[in-house]
């Protein structure tokens, strides 16, 4: 949120490499990214593989997700527990691969649906101008100007605590930042000459936002999203950790942090291995965002 | 070099602009370091422990210090307020009456007139002397106060209801004879009353303090004017509260000359501190029972961990108008099937002991007699289950307020696997706590488990609470639907021979619970303390509460 | 001085607009905050007087009016649980927070700025690795296990710092760090970046040419025109530092802003939650404004291209 008003200033200049960034030329940008920075490559591995563990979680956990087993309470570490168990004597690590599921959609859906929304009501802002540009952005401002975990806390508050209404807080407090950048990209186009040009000869405005002017922003709105991702695991476990995310008996990782965390000085594992799960793939991001944006973004790239 | 200090002064700005707002502009910007160095001596001289000083935590600020205002904390009212009579907890575990403000009392032939006679020479912590006019200030403020919730301590008395529905000015049935001596009288005769006077609710308050101090009364500790052994000295919210010795205090001045009350939201936190020896007792109560377990049920602790009764009662109560629970065998073979032993040694590691009916042990009335006939029995439950033509089962939901503690679940989900073994299909649908207490109230809540703790030394606390009206059995979601019984609970307030009430109470107990299966009754927990090294000993609360008598305090050496 | 005017004036709908959010969202909830109060000890007679009493047997609308009429005078209402005026609960809590948010900051940019400086200066070697790795590190920490760890080591197992908020400055000192570093992690990127953007600029090759230190010519020239974007977002943390505190002042025991937040969640107090979602929205809305401003004043540019 912070960095908005840097990259809203497009300058006058970078109009030229905006029209340059058409979508044959990301394969090859992409290329470049992996020599170059390899831990950026990395980083997309590691991703991958946590998304194929949790796809695959039932296979890969040796036990289930919620049964609890009073009998091996707080194990330590074994052979038969890789991770020890939590104080209903579930095996942590399969809570772990099941609570990765759970944590992984609540980044990606999420930021996904922020994108989604943030992208038209940014074209439409952008394009059409004037009070309908007005209307969106106050709206947008609005979203910006309640601090995010804050809004999160009052949405929870207000629908309860669940699943979906997570994805509801999240998506709120998402879209607005998508959709300021996606209104500036717009506002620097659509004067160009090509989008003149397709104008003179009669083609639908809706037709030139999302085939002209949307191919544009993407570059700008894939480091979005890779970079949206990790905030939103980040803001779910902090959601979690207040008490105020998902409920039992499921599992994410905040949860799971949430309760080890009364452990932390006599069972540590059971509130460190959630807490490094969710460095490790929030580091991955930012690389992989950082990577990105390197070679995508073409205001960072000069 | 034009724009570096450009920048430089713009930083400035906003440091400045910020702690304006503040009270620590220099300290902030004359750098970390160095003012930390500064205060580093006074800190710990502050962190040491002073002689006579006890110092705890509690989890959450005191709402008010007004106990007309709350109906839960009562940590500051127990300590810095007398009441006319006080319970006292005797070596055998029972509880009786023993006077405190009061010096004497009778009681007419009929039960409906109390003559009272105050100690001499009482103060209040201000110097002034409390009067019987002083107590008859409390009263009528508990029943007038717009905000009060302590009305029902006082409305069993002769114009009270008059008082509150604003048809009369003054309360009829309290009459001053002079300075100590007054004269209460009950509409109806209510062996209870007694027992309510001793609740933290009936604290007596200075009518002259309190008319000055108006609003700021329970909101500031200056103004917060009791007769306690303590006073009030300092309360910075959300940060502590410190209580000092009261120089007026009429008693014996006890051992622990200031405590300090620290708000610590942060359950590991508290327990980091404890161990830390920044305070000197942990109350468990606040720390997830398996975490106790593997911190403090070490050799190490062993002396240290003090377990009390509580008076309180845990059940599950079943909803008599949701099918099939309208069904008594249904509900009896749920009795049979929960194994409470079980739950309560895998959930709390044993620290308790069941409950066969809706006494809990140490209460007036708790009746021997109606304990032990509640067997686990999933063989007998499914034969019932059977007879009563749920052979095959049916789904039942426990409503679980979302604010429920990790070992509260856990005892849910137990339940949920012993019903499963008797075909029943248990849901536990989770609410978030106002729509759970909603939905309790509405009396369309299927089942839920939940604790009650006696408010005052007498059985009818519990037993009128749930089955006392017929309004009663339907906001606790029990719909219990025998009236005539019910009827007799609020008889059963006015038998004035104590022998008989008390009979009286232990046939109705055994009705409901034992004979109508109203609930599955299941045990009441103990609450475990550990004392750090300076304190030697102290007496917890009779009811097990969490607010701690610090009068009873005994440092060690 | 006509921008700043605008920009000022421009805030109001948004406000508006927060207040009238916030309101709604907080009114459509199911239940009734005085059950909350009474807890196990209910009676229909005390659920009826209170319900009254806090007007909550209003319509809406009219309690959406009385609220805006009061918050414009400073009144935000009354507690539920405390039955005491949320403005003076705010005003209690707010020291503490900004004196949180200022430690961290100060944190947060020194540790940003020399770790990026290093950082870009030993461009891409393990030194540069090394420092954006621990400020990095500080980003993807969530911010609890920050808190918790450095609880865990210095209070609880080297016994060197106060494990909660005691009053004195050293008790602030780990709640800084831990809400600081998260901070410093992006100022070091910034800065690293915009340092070597700079860098790479003709004018240093110029410096360099003319046989300048190298010391000097990072200190003289690169600093000075990279520190600019650095500048506008470390003042842009600083609002968010003051309302982001809410996990540290939890875990710290810190009686600040983000406590009564938090708090007010558990005790389902709504004018509380309210107010201290308005207040800290303020602020950061306040915190945007003087940034924009400082960055105009920097940068003339930016005025004349609006």
């Amino acid at each position: 949120m912070s960095s908005d008003i840097l990259k809203n200033d497009i300058r006058p200049d970078d109009e030229l490499s905006l029209q340059i960034g058409e979508r044959d030329g990301i394969r090859d940008k992409l290329k470049r990214m992996c020599r170059q920075n390899p831990l950026a490559a990395v980083s997309a591995i590691v991703i991958l593989i946590f998304i194929l563990m949790a796809i695959f979680a039932p296979i890969i956990a040796p036990y289930g997700e919620t049964e609890p087993d009073l009998l091996n309470r707080l194990q330590d570490p074994s052979l038969t527990h890789l991770l020890g168990t939590d104080e209903l004597g579930r095996d942590l690590f399969s809570r772990m691969l099941y609570g990765s599921r759970l944590s992984i959609t609540i980044g990606i859906l999420p930021s996904l649906i922020s994108l989604i929304i943030g992208v038209i009501a940014g074209l439409v802002a952008g394009y059409f101008g004037g009070w309908i540009d007005y209307v969106i952005m106050r709206i947008a401002d609005v979203m910006l100007s309640v601090p995010s975990l804050l809004l999160a806390m009052v949405v929870m508050y207000t629908l309860g605590t669940s699943t979906i209404n997570l994805f509801v807080a999240l998506t709120m407090t998402g879209w607005s930042s998508v959709a300021r950048v996606v209104r500036s990209h717009t506002l620097s186009i659509k004067e160009s000459e090509y989008v003149e040009a397709a104008r003179s000869i009669g083609v639908s405005k809706w037709k030139i936002m999302f085939r002209h002017i949307f191919p544009n922003c993407i570059p700008s709105l894939i480091v979005l999203f890779t970079l949206n991702v990790p905030s939103a695991i980040l803001s779910e476990s902090s959601l979690s950790f207040l008490g105020i995310g998902i409920k039992v008996p499921f599992a994410s990782w905040g949860l799971i942090v949430n309760q080890g965390r009364q452990f932390l000085f006599t069972q540590p594992w059971l509130c460190l291995a959630p807490c490094v799960a969710i460095m490790i793939i929030v580091l991955a991001f930012n690389f992989l965002g950082d990577g990105l944006r390197d070679v995508l973004d073409p205001y960072m790239q000069r | 070099m034009k724009k570096m200090t450009a920048i430089l002064l713009g930083l400035g700005l906003i440091i400045a602009s910020l702690s304006a707002c503040g009270g620590s502009a220099e300290e902030t910007t004359a750098g970390v370091d160095t003012s930390a160095q500064e205060t580093a001596a006074a800190d710990t001289a502050a962190a040491a422990a002073e002689d006579g000083v006890l110092r705890v935590a509690h989890i959450k600020d005191f709402q008010t210090l007004d106990v007309h205002k709350t109906t839960n904390d009562f940590m500051v009212p127990i300590n810095a307020f007398d009441r006319l009579f006080e319970v006292v907890k005797n070596d055998d575990g029972s509880t009786g009456l023993k006077n405190s403000l009061v010096e004497d009392y009778t009681v007419s032939e009929d039960g409906l007139t109390y003559d009272f006679t105050l100690r001499e020479g009482l103060k209040f912590s201000d110097g002034s002397p409390l009067t019987s006019s002083d107590v008859e200030y409390t009263i009528v403020r508990a029943l007038t106060l717009p905000e009060t919730v302590q009305t029902d301590i006082y409305s069993s008395i002769v114009g009270a209801a008059e008082l509150m529905d604003g048809t009369a000015d003054t309360l009829s049935g309290f009459t001053i004879t002079d300075d100590t001596h007054f004269t209460i009288e009950l509409s109806a005769p209510y062996a209870g009353f007694l027992g309510q006077l001793a609740t933290p609710g009936a604290s007596i308050m200075s009518k002259a303090a309190n008319e000055a101090a108006g609003d700021s009364f329970g909101q500031e500790a200056s103004a917060t004017i009791g007769s306690g052994p303590y006073m009030v000295e300092s309360w910075t919210r959300n940060a502590d509260l410190v209580l000092v010795q009261n120089p007026n205090y009429w008693g014996e001045a006890p051992d622990v000359k200031k405590v300090i009350i620290s708000v610590v939201p942060d359950p590991s936190t508290m327990s980091m501190m404890f161990q830390k020896g920044e305070i000197d007792m942990l109350d468990a109560d606040y720390i997830d029972s398996a975490v106790f377990d593997s911190t403090y049920r070490l050799p190490e602790y062993e002396d240290s961990i003090v377990s009390a009764d509580r008076l309180a009662t845990t059940y599950f109560a079943l909803n008599e108008n949701v099918e099939p629970l309208n069904d008594v065998r249904v509900r009896k073979a749920i009795q049979m099937a929960i194994d409470r032993q079980t739950i309560l040694d895998t959930v709390y590691s044993g620290d308790g002991t069941l409950v066969d009916g809706i006494f809990s042990h140490g209460l007036i009335g708790f009746s021997e007699d109606n304990q032990g006939w509640l067997e686990y029995d999933p063989e007998g439950a499914k034969a019932l289950l059977e007879e009563a033509g749920y052979g095959d089962g049916f789904t039942l939901e426990i409503s679980s307020d979302n604010s429920s503690t990790a070992s509260l679940l856990l005892v849910m989900q137990i339940i949920q696997q012993e019903l499963a073994e008797i075909g029943i299909t248990v849901n536990i649908e989770p609410y978030d706590e106002a729509s759970w207490l909603d939905l309790r109230l509405s009396g369309e809540m299927p089942s839920y488990i939940s604790t009650w703790t006696a408010d005052y030394n007498d059985p009818d606390n519990f037993i009128y609470t749930f089955f006392g009206t017929s309004e009663n059995v339907v906001s606790r979601s029990l719909n219990y639907p025998d009236q005539e019984i019910i009827d007799r609970v609020a008889a059963a307030r006015a038998i004035t021979d104590e022998t008989e009430r008390l009979a009286e109470y232990a046939a109705l107990e055994n009705k409901i619970i034992k004979e109508d299966a109203a609930w599955v009754p299941l045990f009441s927990r103990s609450h475990l303390f550990v004392l750090g090294d300076r304190v030697e000993s102290f007496v917890p609360h009779w009811a097990g509460y969490s607010d701690f008598i610090f009068s009873s305090f005994k440092l060690a050496e | 001085m006509k921008y700043f005017l605008k920009r000022v004036i421009g805030t109001i709908p948004v406000l508006l607009g927060v207040v009238l959010l916030i309101f709604i969202m907080l009114r459509i909830i199911p239940g009734s905050p005085v059950l909350v109060m009474l807890g196990e000890h209910y009676d229909q007679e005390t659920i009826e007087r209170l319900t009254e009493l806090m007007g909550l047997d209003q319509p809406l609308l009219v309690q959406f009016f009385d609220y805006v009429k009061g918050a414009l005078m400073g009144d935000l209402g009354v507690s539920y649980r405390y039955q005491r005026p949320v403005a003076d609960m705010i005003m209690d809590a707010l020291p503490y927070t900004v004196k949180l948010a200022v430690m961290a900051a100060l944190f947060a940019w020194v540790m940003g700025l020399v770790s990026g400086i290093i950082a870009a200066v030993n461009n891409n070697n393990f030194i540069d690795r090394l420092f954006m790795g621990v400020s990095l590190l500080g980003v993807s920490m969530p911010i609890f296990m920050t808190s918790l760890v450095l609880q865990y080591i210095f209070s609880f197992k080297l016994g060197i710092l106060p494990m909660t908020e005691d009053g004195s400055m050293v008790s602030m000192i780990l709640p800084a760090i831990a809400l600081g570093w998260n901070s410093a992690g992006s100022v070091a990127r910034m800065t690293r970046s915009s340092l070597i953007e700079v860098m790479q600029a003709d004018y240093i090759d110029t410096a360099k040419a003319k046989g300048l230190l190298r010391g000097a010519v990072i200190m003289k020239h690169a600093l000075r025109n990279s520190l600019l974007p650095v500048v506008t977002m470390m003042a842009l943390q600083l609002s968010s530092m003051l309302s982001g505190a809410v996990i540290t002042e939890s875990v710290f025991a810190i009686p600040g802003i983000g406590r009564l937040a938090t708090e007010a969640i558990s005790n389902r107090d709504m004018p509380v939650l309210q107010g201290t979602v308005l207040f800290t929205t303020v602020i950061v809305i306040a915190g945007n404004l003087l940034a924009d401003m400082l960055y105009s004043v920097l940068d003339p540019r930016i005025r004349k291209g609006e």
